[in-house]
């Protein structure tokens, strides 16, 4: 039977991938299942579905601070337009909204995935009301889900960061699973990953909660600091060792790691708004504003766009920002039909390394349908064909070649496009679209279309 | 099939009237029986054409729709051209009907898919809410079945979504597919990736889950199929929690035990259904043997060249044609050939073209559109056309080379078979032992049942990788059943390694990976090397499996690639990287492994006179130790080199014959004609074993050891080399033992038929070798004769004469 025992040791699917929590001293001492509960003065809340623990906590700080209308109807602003309109009735009652944030037990998501702790947060008496709800085992998960579900019963505006694409989705996985708790109904999820990103990615290159947190809401000035703050990829691990008898210890700073990160969600909404509310926020960075420009371009909001980008570049913006900036500023220049102040941002622009092909390729269509100097506009279209063959030349990424490949080939049109109106008008300025064939020249390029939509 | 008349047509009795113009004005069967008296013609010595059976035409049998059948769902059929039913198609829709799980087991082109569409579609019809699954081992079927589906949708006027699901899937159109999908089309893998472990997503489909459809159940054998087993395993089990028992309907090729695979897959009672009520035309099966041109050594003239000439002898007759060819490599060779010897005229498509994996989506359409409406006069393909694909019925099919396995035969073979006319069919033999085997006993292949498909899908390694997804995707309750294993005990041992986690009852899923990405259905093991061309710019060119890689691209090998010769440069174990330049060499590289069996435990023992057979568990030890450089075409040894590999152990079962002291004494041979013998014998078993088994070559491995004293001995072995065997100075075995082993860890079930079919195996092994044409020895029975002593042929057969006493 040696054989048969030995069968198993050769599973390799029964292997252990890591090894197991060592060292008695770890372990929770028996009967201390609420050293949790002890370490972070939580209690032990019973519903029909049984036990689980709650932390709850009032916090001072963030204050509640009113969201312009201005900023809701940025933020509700989708490609559904009834959506948005009903998003934005939902987000007008502050006493409505519950910012969530989970942690759990992967990030691969699916039906195996667990969330083990389910913070929620909610303005009350002009500060933050945190409830945070813990499964000691899986067997208290439908008792969480329940307290979740009747929380956002009074409170359907869900806000998050994130949680469009991880929290909610995996939730509604965890309420499906129990067949008993309907998956509750929101009236409006707002993730904030999406303004954020927009308004910070270009100076922090990161938006995770904790880079805003440290540089843009000035964690140092509220009086926050996240001590000892757990490593996010390691709390499936402490959860797993909890479970298994391991220390309760990690498991409170994970507790603490998510007050964290519902403060700063519930204080980024104040930043957000501050930003989107005004034009004039002269305190704000140039990079912010620029960031903010594009976001309320993409809002259909030009106006405000043209503005805010004018000011960005006004404070003074890094060389690469500042030439996409003005490139920004052009096109909306453009698409208010204001070709001349267009023309001018891309004089600036000619000369520029990155910016530069664009810009001349804008000059060349300028100067043949606005301008009508057709000269001037070979000229551009001829830069733009050196620059881009230079570009081509300098070049190693083969995908860039190959759109560099496509750019040329339709300036080279336009050249030749060019090349023969202009001599066409030497020939018979009157009736220039009139010309016959012969006058083509011996290397005469066909136009390809002398109606090509610029 | 029923055995029928062998027909010898007598050399040139009739084509000698026959002129061009007339030929041209010919119907298809006289032009059918043109190139067959072609054929017969240059068979002057009787030895090419080994076989030419003809099956006479087989009228419909109809039957009008069933009375329950909707109305709408009549005329939407009836708008195709469908006003009656096969039979086989009004039996199987029955059953279903009567909610049974059936199989049906149909040829090519028997209209399987209204088999499972009409039963399926009625109860949508009478109950929108009803949803089925459809499981396809292709991408490329399940796209061919959306075009039927769709085309069915619009004429009952979108009354049932219908959807592929797959890796191809654009994110966005994934969540309109789960809420309104009343058949979703899918394949196994992204079952087990994208759809159960993510069944919260599916509710909707799970909730009203009544058919399951398993199409080409007859793919799903070995590891695939034990794979498979486990998924249906998981995807039964999440239904069950949606309180959902759904209806199994199988469509399988002719295999000998198709109810038997059924219901181990499904692991529940399922019907067979195999009478077949579709018409068949007149048809022609010839085997075709390439003329010998070195009788002593076995050497035929190049099978793919000989296939391209009996294709050619089709399309000169303006029959439509297509060539099966076994690799891609072939394909191409075989369409160079073909459209060669058709020129296109200027301008114009062309009309022969190739067909395989890898060409892309809509090339593939338009082939097949073009097969359809005769466009296309002739196509080259590998196995790709060989399942469900419509390209409507052809004149002729060539193939190049035994396709495997009996069924696989007759399913390529079906391609040909117009509704009137005559068709032909050609098996064009490699040099290979089975094709050797199949055209000179020709009665095995159309006397005989096709192949068994086993399944072991509760070989452990395979089970407790799907019992992790299924705890993944649903907390495993302690009363669980999932195969014929002690589920607590497998769940206790997961929980002691980490992955689950007890939870009151039930084991909860705690770690954080997502298991089924760990799980491929398909290949042995997920753990590949990558073969890197670092000639020029490196970029990375194929792939090899684990076993495979020791052999192939080990340091100093030559590895072939898409008719290239590259030179491994080096092989980075830990990183699984070969890195190769191309090269252009004189040889190639044989590597030498050796491989070690110990047996652990005995599950069964027969004895036969002066010998036993017995199959249980083994442990293979197996490890790359050296290589050889082989010169082509004169297969000279023009050096070696010693490799240091890693030793590779496998816990396994295996079949074993063990040969005793008074059998090896009797035969009038030396010790080394003895070995040499064994190791003959040893090879042609495989190629047999393989045959009997339906299973890949690749599937089996072999080794000859000493039979230690008793099972639980210490091993006491020597290396199973051939070389070391038979040299002069070779230490002679006692009483060895011949092992044919699973080649995959913890046995994939194939022990056990051996054990059961061992008469048989050595019976047809002993015909193998005794009707082959060679002196001493050739690729085809014993194996090449440079690699072995003399006599090897005699003493294997001498062996297997006291084996068949």
């Amino acid at each position: 039977m040696a054989a048969f025992t030995d069968r198993f040791s050769r599973i390799s699917a029964l292997k252990p991938t890591r090894p197991r929590p060592s060292g008695a001293e770890l372990l929770r001492a028996p009967h201390a299942e609420d050293s949790l509960s002890r370490l972070l003065g939580a209690g032990i809340a019973t519903n029909r579905y049984g036990q689980h623990v709650l932390v709850r906590n009032w916090f001072s700080s963030p204050e509640y601070s009113e969201v312009s209308d201005v900023s809701l109807d940025l933020l509700s602003h989708g490609r559904d337009e009834a959506l948005s309109r009903r998003t934005r009735a939902a987000l007008a009652d502050p006493s409505k909204w519950l910012f969530l944030d989970t942690e759990t037990t992967g990030l691969a998501g699916g039906t195996g995935t667990y969330a083990f702790l389910i913070g929620l947060a909610w303005w009350d008496a002009g500060a933050l009301q945190v409830e945070q709800f813990f499964m000691r085992d899986f067997g208290e998960e439908h008792a969480i889900l329940h307290e979740v579900a009747s929380r956002l019963a009074d409170r359907p505006v869900l806000v998050t960061f994130n949680g469009k694409s991880f929290d909610w989705p995996l939730l509604e996985n965890r309420f499906t699973m129990t067949r008993s708790i309907a998956v509750p109904r929101l009236a409006a999820h707002l993730d904030l990953l999406h303004p954020a990103r927009a308004l910070w990615k270009l100076r922090l290159g990161s938006v995770r909660l904790v880079e805003l947190e440290r540089h843009v809401l000035d964690a140092a000035k509220l009086g926050w600091h996240r001590e000892e703050d757990v490593l996010a990829a390691l709390i499936p691990q402490h959860y797993f060792d909890y479970l298994r008898g391991g220390p309760a210890e990690p498991l409170a700073a994970v507790v603490r790691h998510n007050q964290m990160d519902l403060r700063g969600l519930a204080a980024l909404v104040g930043k957000i708004d501050a930003l989107l509310r005004s034009d004039a926020s002269s305190e704000a960075e140039s990079l912010d504003l620029f960031g903010l420009s594009r976001y309320l371009q993409r809002r259909g909001n030009s106006q405000r766009a043209h503005s805010t980008c004018t000011q960005a570049i006004g404070l003074g913006l890094p060389r690469e920002y500042d030439r996409q900036a003005r490139r920004e500023l052009a096109l909306l220049a453009k698409r208010r039909g204001e070709h001349e102040q267009a023309a001018k941002l891309w004089h600036e622009l000619a000369s520029d390394e990155s910016t530069g092909i664009y810009a001349c390729v804008q000059l060349a269509i300028y100067y043949e349908r606005r301008a009508k100097r057709l000269e001037s506009a070979l000229d551009f279209a001829r830069l733009a064909l050196a620059k881009v063959r230079r570009h081509k030349m300098n070049s190693l990424d083969p995908a860039a070649n190959t759109r560099s490949l496509s750019l040329e080939q339709s300036i080279l049109n336009r050249v030749a496009r060019l090349e023969h109106r202009i001599r066409l008008n030497r020939v018979s300025p009157a009736l220039p679209m009139a010309a016959p064939e012969a006058t083509l020249g011996a290397g005469g390029f066909v136009p390809v279309s002398l109606n090509s939509r610029e | 099939m029923s055995e029928s008349l062998a027909v010898r047509r007598a050399g040139t009795s009739n084509i000698a009237s026959d002129g061009l113009a007339s030929s041209r004005e010919s119907t298809a069967i006289t032009r059918v029986h043109q190139v067959l008296d072609a054929f017969a013609a240059r068979d002057v010595h009787g030895e090419i054409l080994t076989a030419v059976r003809h099956f006479p035409a087989r009228e419909a049998q109809w039957v009008d729709f069933p009375a329950w059948a909707h109305a709408d769902l009549r005329t939407a059929y009836a708008g195709k051209g469908i006003r009656q039913l096969y039979s086989h198609q009004a039996a199987a829709a029955e059953a279903v009907h009567g909610g049974k799980n059936i199989v049906v087991v149909t040829p090519t082109a028997s209209g399987k898919t209204l088999c499972y569409n009409l039963p399926i579609l009625n109860a949508i019809l009478e109950s929108s809410d009803s949803r089925a699954l459809y499981l396809f081992p292709t991408k490329a079927l399940a796209q061919d079945q959306l075009a039927e589906l769709h085309d069915l949708s619009q004429r009952l006027e979108n009354r049932f979504g219908v959807f592929t699901y797959d890796g191809d899937t654009p994110s966005d159109a994934r969540k309109a597919i789960r809420e309104k999908g009343h058949i979703v089309l899918t394949n196994p893998d992204m079952l087990h990736t994208g759809i159960l472990p993510h069944h919260t997503r599916w509710t909707r489909l799970f909730e009203n889950l009544r058919f399951i459809v398993v199409d080409e159940l007859h793919t799903y054998r070995g590891v695939f199929g034990s794979h498979l087993c486990n998924v249906l395993r998981r995807l039964r089990r999440i239904a069950r929690f949606y309180g959902r028992e759904p209806q199994f309907i199988c469509s399988s090729a002719t295999i000998a035990n198709p109810g038997e695979l059924a219901s181990r897959l499904l692991e529940a009672n399922v019907e067979v259904l195999n009478a077949n009520g579709a018409p068949a035309a007149e048809k022609t099966f010839v085997f075709y043997n390439p003329p010998v041109v070195n009788r002593a050594l076995g050497i035929r003239r190049s099978y793919i060249n000989e296939s391209a000439r009996v294709a050619q002898e089709f399309l000169k007759h303006e029959l439509q044609t297509i060539v099966f060819a076994n690799s891609r490599l072939h394909t191409e060779l075989l369409l160079t050939y073909l459209q060669q010897a058709n020129p296109h005229g200027p301008g114009k498509p062309e009309t022969i073209r190739g067909y395989r994996g890898g060409y892309l989506p809509n090339e593939r359409r338009e082939i097949e559109r073009g097969l359809r409406d005769a466009r296309i006069r002739g196509v080259v393909s590998t196995s790709a056309l060989e399942l469900g694909i419509d390209v409507g019925s052809l004149d002729a099919v060539v193939m190049a080379g035994y396709p495997g396995t009996i069924a696989g035969t007759w399913q390529r073979a079906g391609r040909a078979g117009r509704r009137s006319g005559s068709s032909c069919a050609v098996l064009v033999a490699s040099s290979a032992p089975l094709d050797q085997f199949m055209v000179r006993n020709p009665d095995y292949f159309f006397g005989s049942t096709p192949e068994h498909a086993f399944i072991q899908p509760d070989n452990l390694e395979i089970l407790v990788n799907h019992l992790k997804c299924a705890a993944f995707e649903l907390p495993i309750a302690p009363e669980e059943r999932f195969g014929d294993v002690d589920v607590p005990d497998l769940c206790a041992r997961l929980a002691e390694a980490g992955f689950l986690h007890q939870a009151g009852e039930h084991y909860h899923w705690t770690h954080e990976a997502y298991p089924a990405d760990t799980v491929s259905l398909r290949s042995v093991t997920s753990d590949n090397f990558v073969i890197i061309d670092i000639t020029g710019e490196p970029k990375v060119i194929g792939e090899v499996d684990f076993s495979s890689a020791l052999t192939t691209v080990h340091e100093k090998a030559i590895y072939l690639h898409g008719g290239e010769q590259y030179h491994v440069e080096h092989l980075d174990f830990k990183e699984r990287k070969a890195y190769v330049k191309r090269v252009d060499v004189d040889y190639y590289t044989d590597a030498i492994r050796y491989t070690q069996v110990r047996v652990l435990e005995i599950a069964a023992t027969a004895r036969d006179s002066d010998s036993s057979h017995s199959h249980g568990d083994v442990l293979v030890r197996s490890q790359v130790v050296g290589f050889k450089k082989i010169k082509f075409f004169t297969n000279e040894n023009v050096g070696a080199g010693k490799l240091e590999l890693p030793e590779n152990e496998m816990h396994t079962t295996s079949y074993w014959i063990t040969l005793e002291r008074p059998l090896l004494e009797s035969l009038p041979f030396t010790v080394s004609e003895r070995q040499s013998g064994m190791f003959g014998l040893l090879h042609a078993l495989e190629s047999v074993a393989t045959l009997l088994l339906m299973c890949d070559g690749r599937d089996l491995g072999t080794a000859i050891g000493e039979r230690p004293p008793d099972a639980t001995a210490v091993e006491a072995f020597s290396p199973a080399r051939m070389e070391e065997m038979v040299g002069a100075n070779a230490k002679e075995f006692f009483e060895p033992n011949l092992y044919l082993f699973d080649a995959y860890p913890g046995g994939i079930g194939f022990s056990e038929p051996l054990f059961r079919v061992h008469d048989l195996l050595v019976q047809k092994t002993r015909e193998l070798i005794r009707s082959c044409e060679c002196d001493q020895g050739c690729p085809s029975c014993v194996g090449p004769a440079g690699d072995l002593a003399p006599r090897t042929k005699d003493a294997a057969l001498a062996i297997l004469d006291r084996l068949c006493a």
